[in-house]
């Protein structure tokens, strides 16, 4: 399999490669790469399958630098060492990045996060893409490409919560289905496999989730029935529904899960998130699977199943659940 | 005119790329932070280490990003944040009193340091060392502050209160850094620190090499100055040193191993050991410590085991001149030059048991030996001719070498007895081989009142082991032993409320009252000498109030509010130098990508004297903080800038009564540092 490392001396400015700070470094080696770059485009195309891999990835600040680091160490741990990986922006000079993919004989591109996803598909057709890091993608703007989302898979909610309380009969879901429409058809699969009963309200804004709550709440029962938050910014609104949502459930002992790890710290019982070196692993697998084989095999949207688990134990403790097995718990004291 | 026109015009493109490509990374942050939470809750759930609950309590956790955020470059920069502490100063080497609600004492042996869980206390005053030369915190990967007697759990001196320093592990350092400081007052740091794997251990390494001449205020009198002798007052303070400071950490499956190095050399005596500049006189401390931990969490199913062993070795040597040259018939001066030598050596298993439905058990027990096992004492006031320095260490000392050993065992049950409401019982029994028996209980009954409000109600009792100072000095007359002491104790109830007010405002308010009995002091006798005494009583209360508000997603407001009232009751006046208000409230700006702006304020308020003092109260004083911080992650470089008292405030702690010093002790004025550091 090619996906040696194709290392050239330096890089043009207009892409800073972690590592490569010269300017003037930067400059001699842009020309060079320049005129490499010519070379490679009147040559012969590549075949199928002799390309190496490389990663784009979107320049931004810390902490959130630091996933994206993590996904590239699991990529490297599958893959061995990328053709390069290139920290992107608005100002990346697309033409440019084009012709350094080209010159390494980069086959297919590991795309993370919205901008990097937004980069690489400017970059047309000759080099296939595979998208992680985004929660979702609307069809019409990545058709037929495979996107593992940062979307826990519903099977792996529902497992855990069927762990943490047997008794669990009906998971209650208030989505908005512009954002959650392919998680939803999802879950309601992977509910019905569970033996569960997925009761699921479409809400399209903060009014008709609120009234859907509200009706969740009257009709819920603490010891059989529970409430699963997306990751959805209208129907889990964090200054107005989350408060509502975690009064309600505290004081009706109706456990909560979330797929936003960070609602665990607001009160939820539970929630998964992404474990990134998996996740690095997992995609760099698909990438792989398109080197060899010249073509895309799963395409469209996948859930995240490379995952961790936080868990409250305030709340544990409240809903009288004793299982305490997480990666991390919270509160911290 | 066309120059600065252009120049305007580049100034305001640079502004406008750079607003676009925040506000560009911004919708990539409100997607990510869907999935992984928001910046503060990244940088939590990518800590190696989460805080261990052990029991219940009012605490501070300040994290390794904090101290970054806020530039310091010392514990007791980070530790003036804390709710309820403020760093006082000492004349002796201006070495810090942590002053925990309302509690100030001299030698401040009333809290407990803990470096990694171990005490770092020194036997002869129960301090941390008196040669103290700060500590730098580039090493440190989270700072555990409890306020409120702890002794239940933590055995000495953890009276006021209990700060635990961990540092930083292989994980926590993750690769090299390096990094340099200069600053104000010729102070210049140089460290590195790497974290990574050595054969099959997680190893851990840290250096740091470090000088400073000081601040340089003004003490306007000293002690000598009302006499007919010649005083160095007016004069600078003396406050410079040299530092060295190492530590290793090396892990391997359920066994650790650290050590630790720090050497202060060259260290200057502050405002004079005797209350008298002593610009000629020159500290020597080294502290060496090192433990070997062994855990295993699923020792037996349900069962969490500690064993560790551990080792702490001090030496402080003082070269003094405690009065100047001309005084009293000295020509040379008094001089005295007190040397000391400690060891301690310290055993202790604990055990964690969750195997019973509604019952949490931690139990333990351990042993030490603390040992001031060498002095050395030369001088040229004990010994006639007056004025000639000779070795007085084998005829009349100012102390021998001691040693006692000290047996404990501890049992604490958390239990559930209803849903939402938590009984923490917990008692420790520590026998003494000098004085003796002392038996502490802790109560803590915890609410979870609401989805967003806990609410805990805490007694505790602690104590604090007369030192060998206060057991077995002679030869000084103002500070005589007194082998009949027993502890002195404080109890205390707090109220605590901890309120998630709203996603992004989270409140805590702790009120609490406390007695001290028994209080180790030195009285006068009929003659003129003083004698350690278990005498006097003192009682507070007071509240604090925290508030961190996230009010944009660039922009943290946190902050809080201390306020107590302290009573002497022999006098019935406020026990005085601590200060019955204290404001603290800063500000994290992130105004363009990666540069945070820290601004703090630090107000400290209505500081009455000390009973026996006279003197009219110390005044107010405000600093303000700004930090400038950069982390190019492009380029693995870190910048960070910081102005201290940016407004140049005159702001003074007080001198001890009865007021040698009459003027107090002035901290520094406006001072700037400049930090870079490199990734490899």
């Amino acid at each position: 399999m090619a996906n040696a490392p194709t290392f050239l001396p330096g890089m043009p400015a207009f892409i800073r490669h972690a590592g490569s700070k010269c300017r003037l470094a930067s400059l001699i080696s842009g020309a060079a790469l320049l005129f490499l770059a010519a070379l490679a485009i009147t040559s012969p195309a590549r075949a199928a399958g002799d390309g190496v891999l490389a990663v784009i990835y979107p320049d931004i600040g810390e902490p959130y630098r630091g996933i994206f680091e993590k996904i590239i160490e699991g990529i490297e741990d599958k893959a061995g060492a990328t053709g390069a990986n290139y920290p992107v922006s608005d100002d990346t000079d697309i033409a440019g990045l084009k012709d350094s993919l080209r010159h390494q004989n980069v086959g297919v591109v590991i795309a993370l996060g919205r901008q990097g996803m937004k980069t690489a598909m400017a970059l047309g057709d000759g080099i296939k893409v595979v998208v992680g890091g985004v929660l979702t993608v609307p069809e019409n703007e990545a058709p037929e490409i495979p996107v593992i989302s940062l979307s826990p898979d519903p099977a792996l909610l529902f497992a855990r919560m069927k762990a943490l309380k047997p008794g669990t009969k009906r998971v209650f879901v208030v989505y908005n289905p512009s954002f959650n429409g392919w998680l939803i058809k999802l879950a309601k699969d992977a509910a019905s496999v569970q033996g569960l009963e997925l009761v699921a309200y479409e809400a399209r804004d903060l009014r008709s989730a609120v009234r859907y709550y509200e009706e969740i709440f009257a009709a819920a029962e603490g010891r059989s029935d529970v409430l699963w938050l997306p990751q959805d910014p209208t129907t889990v609104e964090e200054n107005s529904i989350l408060p509502l949502v975690l009064q309600k459930s505290w004081n009706q002992s109706i456990a909560v899960f979330s797929s936003n790890v960070s609602h665990v710290r607001r009160g939820v019982l539970f929630s998964l998130y992404p474990d990134n070196a998996g996740l690095g692993r997992s995609l760099a697998g698909l990438a792989q699977g398109i080197l060899v084989s010249g073509e895309y095999g799963k395409r469209g949207m996948m859930p995240l199943r490379d995952v961790q688990s936080a868990g409250n134990l305030r709340t544990a403790k409240h809903l009288g659940i004793s299982q305490q097995s997480f990666d991390m718990t919270l509160p911290e004291q | 005119m066309k120059i600065s026109i252009e120049h305007l015009l580049a100034v305001l493109l640079t502004a406008m790329w750079a607003a676009g490509a925040y506000a560009a990374s911004q919708s990539e942050e409100e997607e990510l932070a869907l999935a992984y939470g928001d910046k503060s809750f990244v940088t939590i759930a990518s800590g190696s280490q989460q805080p261990i609950a052990r029991a219940p309590s009012v605490a501070t956790v300040i994290t390794a990003e904090d101290i970054k955020a806020i530039g310091a470059a010392d514990l007791d920069e980070v530790l003036e944040t804390v709710p309820g502490l403020h760093v006082a100063r000492s004349p002796l080497g201006y070495n810090p009193i942590y002053t925990i609600r309302g509690i100030s004492t001299q030698y401040n042996p009333q809290v407990l340091m803990l470096v990694n869980g171990i005490p770092i206390t020194g036997v002869y005053v129960g301090d941390r060392s008196q040669i103290w030369a700060g500590m730098p915190v580039e090493n440190v990967a989270r700072i555990e502050v409890i306020r409120g007697p702890g002794s239940a759990l933590y055995g000495a001196d953890a009276f006021s209160g209990v700060i635990n320093i961990i540092t930083k592990t292989a994980a926590d350092i993750d690769g090299t850094q390096l990094g340099l400081r200069a600053g104000s007052f010729n102070s210049r740091d140089a460290w590195v620190q790497h974290g990574g794997t050595w054969g099959s251990f997680d190893a851990a390494a840290y250096l740091r090499v470090g000088h400073t001449d000081g601040q340089h205020q003004i003490i306007a009198a000293d002690a000598v100055t009302p006499t007919p002798f010649p005083s160095l007052a007016p004069g600078p303070v003396n406050l410079g040193y040299d530092a060295i400071d190492g530590r290793i950490d090396l892990a391997r499956d359920k066994w650790r191993l650290r050590a630790g190095y720090q050497q202060r050399s060259n260290a200057k005596t502050g405002a004079g050991v005797a209350s008298a500049l002593d610009p000629k006189g020159s500290n020597f401390g080294e502290r060496i410590s090192t433990d070997l931990t062994y855990q295993d969490t699923n020792f037996a199913p349900d069962l969490d085991v500690t064993v560790q062993a551990s080792y702490f070795y001090i030496t402080e040597q003082s070269d003094l001149t405690l009065y100047p040259p001309g005084y009293a018939g000295f020509p040379d001066g008094v001089v005295g030059n007190p040397y000391k030598w400690e060891r301690h050596l310290r055993f202790n298993l604990s055990a964690a048991y969750t195997g019973l439905q509604q019952h949490k058990l931690r139990f333990g027990a351990g042993t030490q030996n603390d040992d001031l096992y060498r002095i050395r004492d030369t001088n040229n006031y004990t010994l006639p001719p007056l004025g000639t320095v000779q070795d007085v260490t084998d005829i009349a000392p100012f102390i021998r070498p001691h040693s006692r050993r000290v047996n404990y065992v501890y049992a604490q049950d958390e239990w559930a007895f209803i849903r939402d409401w938590y009984l923490t019982a917990g008692v420790r029994q520590d026998h003494y081989s000098d004085f003796g028996n002392t038996v502490n209980p802790r109560l803590a009954l915890v609410w979870e009142t609401a989805y967003d409000l806990t609410s805990k109600l805490l007694y505790g009792r602690a104590f604090r082991p007369p030192s060998f100072a206060e057991l077995y000095n002679i030869n000084n007359p103002v500070a005589l032993g007194n082998p009949n002491l027993k502890p002195e104790t404080n109890e205390s109830v707090e109220l605590a409320f901890a309120w998630q007010a709203t996603s992004s405002l989270q409140a805590n308010l702790n009120l609490f009252r406390y007695q001290m009995k028994d209080i180790l002091r030195f009285v006068q006798n009929p003659d003129t000498s003083y004698t350690a005494q278990n005498a006097g009583r003192q009682h507070g209360q007071g509240m604090e109030v925290e508030l961190v508000w996230d009010a944009a997603a660039n922009l943290r407001l946190s902050g809080n509010y201390a306020q107590q009232h302290s009573i002497d009751e022999t006098t019935s006046q406020d026990a005085g130098n601590a200060p019955r208000h204290h404001v603290y409230a800063r500000a994290d700006w992130r105004f363009v990508p990666h540069w945070i702006l820290n601004t703090q304020l630090n107000y400290v308020a209505d500081r009455k004297r000390e009973p026996s003092d006279t003197r009219p109260p110390v005044a107010d004083y405000h600093t303000v903080d700004l930090t400038l911080r950069s982390k190019n992650q492009n380029s693995d470089w870190a910048v960070a800038f910081k102005v201290l008292n940016l407004f140049n405030a005159d702001a003074r702690e007080p001198s001890p009564s009865p007021g040698l010093i009459p003027n107090d002790l002035p901290l520094a004025p406006r001072e700037w540092r400049f930090e870079l550091s490199h990734q490899l």
